[in-house]
């Protein structure tokens, strides 16, 4: 059994636009406590590890523990429908149809397939991180915009009170210095001076599609290692995205 | 005969060195013969090549390369396994490559010698060619117009009932597509194995499901199976996805798992 409800389909669509940008088959686990999705896109590239407890649903049904695998770009499609108007999600679990109710001037139900659950169960990067700042997350995606319009990687480099995005493309440059206190970068700890370098396209996606949900990030990294970017949640719950690095080739 | 390692002689006479070669044959040393010569070639067809100066590689399987300054490929060549013999007559150093099947004749005449090394090489390193079916996998995923424009993958390895889908996506229309990769030459058993996959898939969706074969070539038979049963096939260059492999310096997350 799995039923829920969100009073505004708002925020809950933001989420599974955010998580949409690396996957388009999720599995989700939905437990008595909640429901959480941990995926790698399919070229095995980035994660994204989520989670939305119980409390953050308006209303929550749960019993005992399922997997749900569903095209989130279908349901996306549905909730882009309803504005920000009531959501009401249930799971039929002897048709396999999600049931997909927006409650607002009119009421409609639709269904919708759910797929094969992938066996798969993804473990999170074991990583130290010798820095670990906290941005906004719109500073993030400021800068992130900045470089893209030069190159198609960053080299995100973090030393003393600084963090510094460097690149380089084939005409032109960029260097963007972000320091600790101010409007961008909230706070700093640098273990190690670190840098380690990224693909835009993953890394301007997950923050652009991310910066819906969340007003500040906090950003690990270590040398060549990948990047964690836990973006903060008004619910109870986690959106946390890990992009591997790119081997910066000379 | 030399136990030498690498044996050179720096502008040696012709007999000298027809004597160097010859032994060299006979203990399968790999030689470098870098002098003037002219080359005759008689065989499926025929070919002389004017005086000039060339290197030319005796391998020790026999096989014979004769390079002009110029140019990555050799301008006469013998496959391995041929006989080969060395001798001087009037004046000039004979080297005459036979292969038996099909009957064909490189003879190389040198009226002057710069350089012969006599060589025994020692080479037991593994070499992989291109890209692996996962490789290639892998280029699908990071690169999907090489399947089509407009294609884009949800998931790879998608466990179905008879097996595993190498790519499951979605074409430009909203179709569902599965790729089936071959590294090789596909043959009807890819063919089939694809169906299979189309079937278990289209019993599970209801909707239309497209099933693209990609490989390198298709076998013969394999092509009319393929159209019988509405099924697409698209070459996908192992060469190719290592490129662009090698290009994308990406690392996977799943390295850090």
């Amino acid at each position: 059994m799995f039923s829920v409800r969100v009073a505004d389909a708002r925020a809950f669509r933001d989420i599974l636009s955010a998580i949409s940008t690396l996957v388009d088959e999720g599995t989700f686990y939905i437990t008595e406590e909640g429901i959480r999705l941990r995926a790698m896109d399919p070229s095995r590239v980035a994660m994204v590890d989520f989670a939305m407890n119980k409390s953050a649903f308006d209303e929550y049904v749960s019993s005992g523990e399922l997997k749900m695998c569903i095209d989130i770009g279908e349901l996306l499609k549905l909730l882009r429908r309803a504005g920000r108007e009531s959501v009401e999600l249930f799971l039929d679990e002897e048709t396999g149809q999600l049931k997909v109710t927006i409650r607002g001037k009119y009421t409609r139900t639709f269904s919708m397939p759910t797929l094969e659950a992938s066996e798969e169960e993804v473990p999170t990067p074991r990583i130290t991180f010798n820095v670990k700042a906290t941005l906004t997350t719109d500073g993030l995606h400021q800068a992130l915009e900045d470089v893209s319009l030069v190159s198609e990687h960053v080299r995100i480099e973090a030393e003393g009170d600084r963090i510094v995005m460097n690149a380089k493309g084939e005409l032109m440059g960029v260097n963007i210095e972000l320091d600790k206190g101010s409007d961008a970068l909230i706070s700093l700890e640098v273990k190690e001076p670190s840098r380690a370098t990224f693909s835009l396209s993953y890394l301007s996606e997950i923050v652009k599609a991310a910066a819906s949900t969340s007003d500040v990030v906090t950003m690990e990294f270590s040398t060549d290692m990948p990047i964690r970017l836990d973006f903060k949640q008004q619910y109870d719950g986690k959106l946390i995205y890990y992009l591997a690095p790119r081997i910066e080739v000379e | 005969m030399s136990e030498e390692t690498i044996e050179v002689l720096r502008n040696p006479p012709l007999q000298d060195a027809a004597r160097t070669i010859t032994d060299g044959l006979r203990s399968h040393r790999t030689l470098l013969i870098i002098g003037n010569c002219r080359v005759d070639y008689q065989g499926r067809a025929s070919s002389k090549l004017k005086p000039g100066d060339r290197m030319v590689i005796i391998k020790r399987d026999g096989s014979v390369l004769v390079h002009r300054p110029t140019g990555y490929d050799p301008v006469n060549w013998q496959p391995p396994g041929c006989k080969l013999q060395a001798y001087t007559e009037k004046g000039n150093l004979i080297v005459r490559a036979v292969r038996e099947r099909p009957r064909e004749t490189i003879t190389i005449q040198f009226n002057k010698l710069y350089l012969l090394t006599s060589m025994a090489l020692i080479d037991r390193g593994e070499f992989s060619l291109y890209a692996s079916e996962e490789d290639m996998q892998r280029a699908v995923l990071l690169h999907p117009d090489l399947i089509e424009e407009g294609f884009k993958p949800i998931t790879y390895e998608k466990k179905v009932e008879p097996g595993f889908i190498d790519v499951y996506g979605m074409d430009r229309d909203g179709r569902l597509v599965i790729v089936e990769i071959k590294r090789g030459t596909a043959g009807r058993e890819a063919v089939l194995q694809l169906a299979k996959y189309i079937g278990s898939v289209k019993g599970e969706v209801n909707r239309e499901v497209r099933g693209i074969l990609a490989a390198p070539q298709l076998a013969k038979g394999a092509q009319k199976m393929l159209i019988t049963l509405g099924l697409e096939y698209k070459r996908l260059d192992p060469k190719r996805c290592a490129e662009l492999l090698r290009r994308s310096s990406v690392r996977k997350i799943s390295e850090f798992l």
